[in-house]
């Protein structure tokens, strides 16, 4: 028995892989078409050979509960999520576009901060920011790039806008399983291939690896670059060793470093003291040197901050990166963006009132059954009040905390996140989702991830998308439909793909017994 | 090579090694036991004396009947030794070090440990057991087998062959000093000696030697021949000499290490220079030199630890 489709109800939410119920966007009408002609039983035994999968594959997120570490396996839905290429390209400009922007930004703050003298970032917006670090005044990094790595996170409201809904500049993590994510489905699911045109994802180590190879201080063909983790106790501690894995460099611990003498950082080897040119470093910088910052710190390394204002080892991202990762700031992304590039921004903000402004803290307060709260650095999704959900007694406490540190907090219309066809226990049913690309900034180009990952909040209704609390993943897809012309053969296509019955199984098939009969 | 890393990767080498024997005694063990008539008293405590753990596991259990040693060696926690232990260290060793080896590594490494994990309960009793030792090591062989196949011969590399062949040369001394204990004590002629070569049979088999030993000696199965055999045999991958000449065929690949050079040699010669013959005949001769030996493999990990893995400064 296969599902019927059109049993699937959007409710009034934009979907990303229907019009109407049971009409099917473009990008996604082959991959709906292969989907109908699947039994319940084959689904869920995709469902369990990616369980099985993603278990074998070791992919696995660390959750802190009941005071020990617990090594979960990663929640992953089998149904991609479909982006069609133009919407892609549109969105890539777009976020080129912000994180050019972001890195003017954060220079100018720890340069001449005209931005602020132009006065169009309010000074006491930096004056408060808990993620300026002084230390970092006149520092200028190779090109002048300080977040080599950013993470913003997209979410599309009812209208269907695809809206940026936060920067992530500090350690953002997440793309390790927007590459495993796709590596399972091709592993359990490879018919489901042949349905469309997709763009391949797994490019993004060898960028990553070009960007931080970049910013070696030594001139050289291979630069010793080395990706710092907190350990095996960070949340993220899969995602570093497997980016260290595919990059061929070795992840080290603080431990593992030190800045001798000269300046220089080093790490210990079977041979001795070793030179180390690039830091990928995946610690907060707070921890990263306790020369420099919090003094108890057994996570980083000693003198690292001296080693890097000396420019003798290159940091990504650069220390201070993050002051532009705070939820006040974000406001002003749109007039940075015209500020420093003569630019409209070309992927909208959410509307954001700032409780720091007196006009908008009194419409803040007055609408807090209607408004999301956000405290200005948190991330996790930790500290946030989703109104329209809270009771009485939490909107008071917020209430509260917004009017003793006003700059603290902003706060948005609660959006509704748009969904996608989701396995459940009780069939295919909606779910709230979000987007998450990755950008590379380098002095000569910028490189964004195709697609990216994208999130599922698996409760149901919920809106809450994090690993840590209840969410899921998807592979995402960039489809390029142009690729797929003319129409009519991929419904031949799909057709033809019934499980069981694939071209490529009576491909190999037929190319086995060719084997054999030799 | 990161000096953390280096001593990682020995220890990984060392406990997969560790799961594999362990799950090779206990099921040569128990066809022995078959064997053996009900009057004979040699029963399970001897693995336990084999693995060294005599104290801790009178401290957990009160006598060692089949059951309770069959569990603590399988799947007990509190056994940092046991199978499920060696592979939920060697597992929580390699989640470090995962990117000095291929990806399947870890793949292999996970479908070993979970199946362990989750069968391994079920499988004490004697029927389920065999098999589930059996796939036990045939898991740990297919980590062997991607190590072997995919993995470059890096420094890493090394470090891996210096961990499985110390534990492996440690395994086997331990296997001799108390199979041979147990059964020096049986006089020619006593009624017994039908049995002696099936003793001698079941060590030479749990290090998987027993055809490779027929094909080397080609007599009878006899006690001063499967010494030699398991000692001194230069072609044999689990003879203590075969282990250390491994070893040392590795230091070239590694920096400045007279140290250890120094340590295998003393080993070597004191294995080499052993007349099986003699010491057979004269008591407590033997267990003295399986003893030495023991010594000489502390040494050589002191030697390594020194030499690679404390930090430098």
């Amino acid at each position: 028995m296969a599902f019927d489709w059109s049993e699937y109800r959007c409710n009034g939410l934009h979907d990303e892989m229907f019009i109407a119920p049971d009409v099917p966007r473009p990008s996604a009408r082959a991959l709906l078409a292969y989907l109908r002609g699947m039994s319940a039983k084959d689904l869920a035994d995709r469902r369990l050979a990616a369980e099985l999968a993603i278990k074998v594959m070791g992919i696995t997120f660390t959750v802190y509960s009941e005071g020990k570490n617990v090594d979960r396996a990663w929640p992953f839905d089998l149904l991609p999520r479909v982006i069609s290429k133009t919407e892609w390209e549109r969105t890539e400009r777009g976020l080129k576009q912000r994180a050019n922007a972001l890195n003017q930004f954060i220079q100018d703050l720890y340069g001449d901060q005209k931005i602020i003298k132009d006065k169009i970032v309010p000074a006491e917006v930096l004056a408060d920011s808990v993620n300026f670090r002084p230390q970092c005044v006149g520092v200028k990094p190779k090109a002048g790039i300080w977040a080599h790595i950013c993470g913003s996170d997209l979410v599309r409201d009812a209208d269907g806008t695809l809206y940026v809904l936060e920067d992530n500049l500090r350690v953002p993590s997440g793309v390790s399983y927007m590459l495993e994510n796709r590596a399972v489905t091709k592993r359990v699911w490879p018919e489901i291939f042949e349905t469309t045109t997709i763009l391949p994802v797994d490019d993004y180590p060898a960028q990553l690896y070009d960007t931080l190879a970049a910013l070696s201080p030594r001139p050289g063909d291979s630069p010793n670059v080395v990706l710092l983790t907190p350990g095996i106790y960070n949340s993220a501690y899969f995602e570093h060793a497997y980016l260290a894995q595919q990059m061929g460099i070795e992840l080290v611990e603080g431990t593992d470093l030190f800045v001798d003498n000269d300046d220089c950082v080093y790490m210990r080897t079977i041979y001795g003291p070793k030179r180390v040119d690039v830091i990928y470093r995946r610690i907060d910088d707070l921890f990263i040197d306790p020369e420099a910052f919090r003094a108890d710190s057994i996570l980083g390394c000693k003198g690292l901050m001296r080693a890097w204002i000396r420019g003798n080892v290159g940091l990504a991202n650069a220390p201070g990166a993050g002051v532009a990762d705070d939820k006040v700031i974000y406001a002003f992304v749109p007039k940075m963006i015209k500020y420093y590039l003569g630019e409209d921004a070309i992927l909208p903000n959410v509307p954001s009132y700032l409780c720091m402004i007196d006009t908008q803290r009194d419409y803040v307060l007055a609408n807090l059954d209607k408004l999301v709260v956000k405290p200005a650095n948190e991330s996790g999704g930790y500290g946030m009040m989703i109104g329209p959900r809270a009771s009485a007694g939490e909107r008071a406490k917020f209430a509260e905390l917004i009017q003793q540190n006003p700059r603290n907090y902003m706060a948005q219309p609660t959006l509704n996140l748009s969904t996608g066809p989701t396995i459940t226990d009780d069939g295919i049913e909606p779910r709230h989702l979000d987007l998450r690309p990755f950008i590379l900034s380098r002095s000569e180009s910028t490189y964004v991830t195709t697609g990216g990952l994208t999130r599922v909040a698996l409760v149901k209704g919920s809106l809450v998308v994090n690993s840590s609390q209840g969410g899921g993943s998807k592979d995402t897809w960039v489809v390029d439909l142009d690729e797929d012309e003319p129409a009519p053969v991929i419904k031949t296509k799909a057709q033809l793909l019934v499980p069981g019955q694939s071209q490529t199984q009576s491909k190999s098939a037929a190319l086995h017994g060719a084997k054999a009969n030799r | 090579m990161l000096s953390r890393v280096a001593e990682n990767l020995y220890w990984f080498g060392r406990y997969v090694q560790r799961a594999e024997n362990t799950a090779r005694l206990i099921n040569v063990n128990a066809n022995l036991m078959l064997d053996l008539p009900r009057r004979m008293t040699l029963g399970w405590g001897t693995l336990i004396e084999i693995v060294g753990s005599t104290a801790r596991f009178k401290s957990l259990y009160d006598h060692a009947t089949e059951e309770n040693v069959v569990r603590y060696l399988m799947t007990d926690e509190r056994n940092p030794a046991s199978i499920r232990s060696s592979l939920h260290t060697a597992r929580e060793i390699l989640r470090t070090v995962r990117d000095t080896m291929p990806r399947e590594t870890w793949e292999r490494v996970n479908d070993v440990y979970f199946y362990v994990l989750e069968r391994g309960d079920h499988s004490l009793a004697r029927a389920p057991r065999q098999a589930f030792l059996q796939q036990a090591v045939s898991g740990t062989l297919l980590i062997y087998g991607v190590l072997t196949s995919n993995m470059s011969r890096d420094v890493g590399f090394q470090f891996l062959r210096i961990g499985t062949n110390i534990e492996q040369a440690d395994m086997t001394t331990r296997i001799l000093d108390v199979r041979t204990y147990s059964l020096l004590g049986i006089q020619p002629g006593a009624d017994l000696s039908p049995f002696e070569s099936i003793q001698w049979m079941s060590v030479l088999r749990s290090l998987t030697a027993y055809e490779m030993y027929r094909r080397h000696a080609r007599v009878r199965v006899n006690g001063a021949g499967v010494l030699r055999f398991l000692l001194q045999n230069r072609e044999f991958p689990r003879s203590v000499m075969f282990c250390l000449s491994t070893i040392f065929s590795t230091l070239p690949a590694l920096p400045g290490n007279r140290k250890i050079e120094r340590a295998i040699e003393r080993t070597r010669a004191l294995v080499r220079d052993a007349n099986l013959d003699v010491l057979l005949s004269a008591e407590g001769q033997l267990p003295e030199l399986m003893d030495e030996i023991q010594i000489g493999l502390v040494e050589l990990h002191g030697a390594l630890a020194e030499t690679y893995f404390s930090s430098n400064t």
